[in-house]
């Protein structure tokens, strides 16, 4: 006999008055794991997801609107490949193995921004991702033919799109300069594709995205070469994807045992030479490498595998013949430029053998570190050449600035649209100012001017985009050059786009309308000279007016010395560019996007901990009901118990054994508990895919449980339901064992006389004082509440739910203090002649702490999931307001496409032909996009870097949009917006953003900063300073355009309008229609407003229907209340039956007297919870759920009294006189 | 030479209780002293409400007394604490109820030990179960050692309670109206049997009954009458 075999025998003796115990405890620990599960599960879908849309990716290159070769992966698996020649493998170290080329080891594919629509034009789709994709895209190595594209679900579904059916999908061609540059074509921008559907692609890898979110993206896939062909870039890519290397570790013993025990068949091997080889050779296990480890990896390889195509750089010898009559030599020079126009700072340091400082001194004028020889030699050009330590190896080069210039005027005379080049000698002598210029013959003669003659030049500021500033500056006449030779250089002029393949004049698309007439001389010149420059000046001169964010030269030259040849020095200079410049620095940035991704998944909103929160009410009402009906069992064993302290046990002792009952019911429970929380999390996640939908945004659920995760469930589950356990018997076996062994319950009626007559009357005493303190306090409570309420009403404050909050939780304060001064003046009462109904009311008073207990549970559990409803958001509150979640603003737009106008300006305007009529009293907040992780509600993940929305300060603190919710330490309120424009000692960028999404979303709080990457692969910081409240802004932190366009000067034109409009509505459609082609889609602010809000009103609604099912739980417990109060009065119900009661009337007395209990909390409850969602009930839009509340309420009164006539009927079952017998 | 401390002594013990209500103090017992030395036996008899099995109760440090002391083998019992006390019911007095208190979950064997469980004394433990058998036996139960409480007759749930209290070899047996809820037959075998353990056990044994040839095969008989003993 030991402890435990008294333990096991009293659960099994027990057994059925344990089972209650049993499934309440099985009830808390299913809710309990349940929610853990719900977490796994949605970290496990997010994780699916994550790793669904990286379409095997580990580790990417994704260049935006930079293209490089298409064949970089074909140079890159050559270099990581051992078995080729080119390999670089034995350089490089953690050495890897990778996949091959059918897909294993990456893919490359050239992703545009599109919308598309049906040919019938029955449905369109914006914002879908047009992706060019090689045939190892797939696993299943589709190969899209020509003509044909391959559509993910989502798309097809938005389309309703089906194989066979045609549609157009648009997209911008990719345009070589910025389109925000001046010098760019406004035609041509955008390229109709008309496409059948062949196939709609699995979700792997057909919902591939680079972008982390919930949504799933509108995908339409073609062949790379297709869509290269149809953009006008044919053979380049952005998006490079590599992953699924491995690594290897020494087998350890173990590794060799199981190798030894599984695989000897497989190499054919003898026994005891393979057991030989398992156990006597060194052997290498594979293991998949981190993504860390492939990034390490690839970038040392991505070194040596990038070429100057990939950086969109050329270079080209020039062979400048000389005129004869001159007798000048032939200039032989090799030049350095961009297909983007512009060379970058970095390459332009590169290139020179300059520090590279990304923002700093661009004057192509040697750098400190520049040797002054030309250093040439015959280094291969072959891309695959092992480089060398990065090169200091500088060379003469010289840079150059061409530049379009409007007017070249000279008093009267002027020249229209000319180049001008900026430039150093010999194209202009060394000696030359920068307020000086050489113009060329024709041009002298053109505008009659000679040295010492004074032109002006009139050119539109580089990126002033469709603003067109134009500026003027005046030069003199340093001399004449003869348009030979040097001088009648046409590649001077870079390849502007719409410019330099025009055959005239007039078939130029400058990107802005001609407004200077272009004479007939000037037509002859572009026929004969093309863009041959008019005028050189210097290159400081044509830097300080034409310097713009996309670059400070068009070109860099170098003159070829006589001792060497050209092609050696073209190989030199792109060598030493190369070996100076980082990949990253022309775009090629690989990212770990895997490690990214499972990040976001794995730190994502935690929806365990959520639906905790959400369950404990649940959790709350199984426990209590479980230690309830345990306390119960355990009073029913009153004897047993006086038994053993008879017998010498202490009470600790019995407590201890009774406890360890306990912790066997509750590890019991638990185990069924896990069963049932599978089912509960399968039921929550149906929840969340139908009815709470909301909640997580569009990604379906699907149910996944760690083995650790339902471990730890049940660990807790048990924990909990013990420690409740523990809780409610710290009380029991107080009674002593001679009252025990008699019966069980003090019976009250007498005390032993140690006590005085002193302290009974101060016994007394103080309990007359806190009757009348409950009183005293319910009716302050009830006081103050009615004070807030008048409050609220006097000063116009109806809407404010914190207020009303308040009351409501002081009336419950005051109304459960009434219950209790009430159940006093019951006991008190008496009458000659009792009904039976005065009696009930007055037994509801004897356990006055028992009733109150129910009246207290019932009354916060009804108060707290209904006036939980008090917090829901209403997006249509004060929707005009300017400090409203919409800023006052009727719509948001967004577009696929930039749109690089200006649309409150006429002529912004007239680009979409849009009438100035229709869009009177409409404004556009323009912002540009740097697209990111969606850091809204809508995202589950934890977004790592979330989309960046560049705008003009000033414009939003002029309208004092928006609500603050807080600004960060040391930044000052009353500047608001203005705060974006300040800049930061440390060089972080200042940002605002919602402060629902800072907390939630990105997991981060005013002051801290994140880390971004810019276009040139530098890493900066954006530090958060404000917080705006509940706004449209969710998901995006917000950036000055200003530091927008320094960090990210290729991101053309704005993609995100917030408008003010009249409050009719007439130009939406018109303005949807003219602006359909950039894929222009207007949402009113409210509507979006209420899409963000459905997460938290869902998540209330979440609260309120498990708070419900809790409560409804909790009722139950109000039969084990009446279980308990009628088995220890049977002898006194009786008596009733033994004076002539009925049966039924007696049993109806004890219904009465605990539906008064019900009804007392239930309407203290209610009624506080009413005034605290007043503010929700009276809104216009009234979205509170009065129907699905009432049902939950109505359901737990129901509940309540049948749990209260089933537990009186139970109670008073049998011979209920031979209770007066035993007695 | 004078006389062996008695085993238990019991001088001027009082009890009494006032009404919640205020109406006054009802005195249960007064001025209660006694002394019996080892291996003596004692019937208390009295009418009921006489107090007999507070006085009981009192005795084996169930209850405490108003007033007066009580002293076990010489040891103020008074001055201990619940846990000593409980340590004191466990190892040094048995107890025999009139409804027997069996834990109905447990066997015969099991419920004999159960008294065991209380003690961490190891060399209680270790012969525990040999001296569980050898009583059992004794009292003509041996072969009903796996039987539960519900399986047996009243007379033999008796004997199992008498051998519970004897498994911790206690000095002082007390039993509160053991054979009242016995037939005849019954209560003569239970009371031969109890004479026998008082006897053979050497234990001192007080025996709170109504049962006349009970009380008369006692060595001592006290009555107790409006709270006095005489």
């Amino acid at each position: 006999m030991t402890t435990w075999t008294l333990i096991l025998r009293s659960l099994r003796f027990h057994v059925r008055s344990h089972l209650g115990a049993l499934l309440g405890a099985a009830v808390g620990s299913a809710v309990l794991v349940g929610a853990l599960v719900v977490g796994d599960s949605v970290r496990g879908s997010l994780r699916e997801r994550a790793l669904e849309r990286l379409a095997g990716a580990d580790v990417s290159i994704n260049s935006g609107d930079r293209f490089f070769d298409s064949s970089l992966l074909e140079r890159t698996w050559q270099s990581v490949n051992p078995a080729s020649n080119a390999g670089q493998s034995g350089q490089i170290s953690p050495e890897l193995i990778w996949g091959g080329l059918d897909g294993k080891f990456g893919w490359v594919g050239l992703m545009l921004p599109a919308t598309a629509a049906r040919q019938d034009g029955e449905a369109r789709a914006n914002r879908i991702n047009l992706i060019g994709v090689s045939t190892n895209f797939f696993p299943s190595r589709i190969a899209i033919e020509p003509g044909s594209v391959w559509l993910n679900a989502s798309l097809a579904s938005q389309l309703h799109a089906k194989v066979g059916d045609a549609l157009v999908l648009r997209t911008h061609k990719p345009s070589a300069l910025s389109r925000d540059a001046v010098i760019t074509p406004r035609d041509d921008q955008s390229v109709a594709l008309r496409l059948k559907v062949a196939g709609i692609a699995p979700d792997a890898p057909g919902n591939f995205s680079m972008v982390g979110g919930q949504m799933l993206p509108l995908n339409a896939f073609m062949g790379l070469e297709q869509l290269g062909t149809a953009a006008g870039i044919v053979g380049r890519a952005n998006l490079l994807t590599v992953g699924g290397a491995y690594t290897t570790r020494p087998g350890s013993f173990f590794d060799r045992v199981i190798l030894w025990l599984t695989s000897p068949r497989l190499t054919g091997l003898p026994r005891s030479r393979f057991r030989d080889a398992v156990f006597r050779s060194s052997l290498a296990i594979a293991v998949p490498a981190s993504s860390a480890q492939q990034l390490t990896n690839l970038e040392q390889h991505l070194k040596f595998t990038w070429s100057m195509r990939d950086a969109e750089l050329t270079t080209r010898t020039l062979r400048l013949d000389a005129s004869e009559k001159s007798g000048e030599p032939m200039h032989l020079l090799v030049e350095l430029n961009t297909s983007r126009i512009f060379l970058e700072a970095p390459v332009v340091a590169a290139a020179l053998g300059k520090e590279k400082n990304g923002t700093g001194d661009q004057t192509g004028s040697p750098g400190k570190l520049t040797p002054l020889t030309t250093a040439v030699s015959t280094v291969s050009s072959e891309p695959l050449v092992p480089l060398g330590p990065r090169a200091n190896v500088s060379t003469n080069g010289i840079g150059v600035l061409t530049y379009l210039v409007n007017l070249i005027r000279a008093g009267e005379r002027a020249a229209p649209y000319s180049m001008v080049t900026a430039t150093g000698a010999p194209w202009v002598p060394a000696d030359m100012t920068d307020d000086e210029i050489l113009v060329n013959e024709w041009l002298a003669e053109d505008l009659k001017v000679r040295v010492g003659d004074r032109v002006e030049l009139s050119y539109y500021l580089a990126d002033s985009g469709s603003q067109l500033i134009e500026r003027t500056n005046s030069f003199r006449v340093r001399g004449v050059v003869p348009l030979k030779g040097l001088h009648a250089d046409r590649t001077l002029m870079p390849e502007f786009p719409g410019i330099a393949k025009a055959e005239s004049t007039h078939d130029w698309d400058a990107g802005f309308k001609l407004t200077h007439k272009i004479r007939d001389q000037d037509e002859t010149y572009w026929k004969q000279h093309r863009g041959t420059p008019k005028a050189f000046i210097t290159l400081a001169a044509g830097q300080k007016m034409w310097s713009n964010r996309f670059g400070n030269l068009t070109a860099i030259r170098w003159l070829v010395p006589t001792n060497t040849s050209p092609e050696s020095l073209r190989a030199s200079i792109e060598s030493n560019t190369r070996a100076n410049l980082d990949p990253e620095d022309v775009g090629l940035k690989l990212e770990p996007v895997r490690e990214r991704a499972l990040a976001a998944a794995n730190q994502g909103q935690d929806f365990g901990q959520l639906f905790l929160g959400f369950s404990f009410f649940l959790i709350g009402a199984a426990l209590i009901l479980m230690a309830m009906l345990f306390q119960f069992g355990v009073e029913q064993r009153a004897s047993e118990i006086g038994t053993l302290l008879a017998l010498g046990f202490q009470p600790s002792q019995v407590r201890r054994l009774l406890l360890a009952e306990g912790v066997v019911l509750s590890a019991l429970g638990a185990v069924l508990g896990v069963a049932g929380g599978i089912a509960y999390a399968k039921g929550m996640l149906w929840g969340l895919s139908t009815i709470w939908r909301n909640a997580v945004g569009a990604s379906p659920l699907r149910y996944h449980a760690e083995p650790m995760t339902l471990v730890i469930g049940a660990v807790a589950g048990t924990a909990v339901a013990a420690l409740v356990i523990w809780y409610g018997l710290r009380k029991q076996v107080r009674q002593p064992a001679r009252v025990l062994l008699a019966g069980g319950e003090v019976q009250g009626e007498m005390i032993e006389s140690s006590r005085s007559p002193a302290s009974e009357e101060s016994l007394r005493g103080s309990s007359f004082a806190a009757i009348g303190r409950a009183g005293r306090a319910g009716l302050l409570s009830i006081a103050v509440a009615l004070g807030l309420i008048s409050f609220a009403f006097a000063t116009s404050q109806t809407s404010n739910a914190g207020l009303f909050f308040g009351a409501g939780a002081l009336l419950l304060m005051g109304g459960l203090a009434f219950a209790s001064r009430f159940l006093r003046r019951l006991l008190r009462h008496a009458s000659v002649v009792p009904s039976l109904g005065d009696l009930a009311l007055r037994n509801a008073a004897r356990r006055r702490k028992r009733s109150l207990a129910v009246i207290a549970l019932l009354a916060c559990g009804s108060f707290l999931i209904t006036s939980i409803g008090a917090f829901r958001l209403d997006s249509d509150k004060d929707a005009l307001k300017r400090s409203s979640g919409t800023g006052g603003f009727r719509y948001i737009g967004e577009s696929s496409l930039p749109v690089v106008v200006n649309l409150n300006t006429k002529s912004g305007r007239e680009e979409f032909g849009l009438d100035e009529k229709d869009l009177t009293g409409v404004n556009f907040v323009q912002m540009r996009v740097r697209d990111g992780d969606d850091a809204s509600c809508l995202n589950l993940n934890r977004a790592q870097r979330p989309r960046l929305l560049g705008v003009e300060p000033a414009e939003l603190q002029r309208l004092t949009a928006f609500s603050f919710a807080g600004f960060a330490k040391g930044f000052e309120r009353s500047q608001s917006w203005g705060l974006l424009a300040e800049s930061h000692l440390d060089g972080a960028i200042p940002a605002i953003g919602d402060a629902a999404s800072i907390q939630w979303a990105l997991g981060k709080k005013l002051g801290d900063t994140l880390d971004y990457t810019d276009k040139r692969g530098r890493e900066f910081k954006v530090r958060i300073v404000g917080a705006v409240a509940n706004s449209i802004l969710q998901g995006n932190l917000i950036i000055s355009e200003d530091a927008f366009k320094e960090r990210f000067p290729s991101e053309s034109g704005y993609r995100m309008f917030l408008i003010d409009a009249p409050s009719n509505d007439t130009f939406a459609p018109g303005l949807t229609r003219a602006m359909q082609d950039v894929g222009f889609e207007l949402t009113p602010a409210t509507a979006r407003l209420a899409a963000l809000n459905a997460v938290q009103n869902t998540y209330l609604n979440t609260f309120q229907v498990l708070g419900g099912l809790g409560l409804l739980l909790g009722s139950a417990g109000l039969g084990v209340v009446v279980l308990r109060n009628v088995l220890e009065r049977r002898s006194e119900l009786a008596v009733l039956l033994a004076v002539g009661f009925r049966r039924r009337a007696v049993q109806r007395m004890v219904v009465t007297e605990h539906g008064a209990l019900l009804l007392i909390g239930l309407g203290v409850g209610v009624a506080a919870a009413l005034v605290a969602v007043l503010p929700a009930l009276i809104s216009p839009r009234g979205e509170f759920p009065l129907v699905s509340l009432a049902l939950t309420l109505g359901g737990v009164l129901a509940s309540g009294a049948v749990w209260t006539w089933i537990a009186a009927a139970l109670a008073m079952r049998g011979k209920l006189i031979e209770a007066l017998r035993s007695e | 030479m004078p006389d062996a401390l008695p085993v238990l002594r019991l001088t001027n013990v009082s009890k009494r209780y006032s009404s919640t209500d205020g109406g006054g103090e009802l005195v249960v017992l007064q001025g209660i002293s006694l002394d019996l030395q080892g291996g003596e036996s004692a019937a208390i008899v009295g009418p009921s409400g006489s107090g007999k099995s507070t006085l009981l109760n009192i005795i084996g440090t169930l209850d405490r007394p108003s007033s007066g002391q009580v002293l076990l083998d010489n040891e103020d019992l008074s001055r201990l604490d619940d846990n000593q006390l409980a340590a004191v019911r466990n190892r040094r007095i048995g107890f025999i109820f009139q409804g027997h208190h069996l834990l109905p979950q447990c066997t015969v064997l099991e419920n004999v030990l159960v008294p065991v469980l209380a003690t961490k004394d190891a060399s209680l433990r270790n012969g525990a179960e040999a001296r569980a058998r050898r009583l059992l036996d004794r009292v003509g139960l041996g072969a009903r050692l796996t039987h539960r409480p519900g399986q047996l007759s009243g007379g033999e749930r008796q004997r199992v309670a008498d051998v519970r209290a004897l498994i911790n070899q206690p000095k002082l047996l007390l039993a509160d109206e053991p054979t009242g809820a016995l037939d005849r037959a019954s209560a003569e075998k239970l009371s031969d049997l109890l004479v026998e353990l008082n006897r053979e056990e050497g234990v001192t044994l007080i025996v709170v009954t109504h049962a006349p040839h009970l009380a008369r095969r006692m060595k001592r008989v006290f009555e107790l009458r409006d709270g006095k003993l005489e």
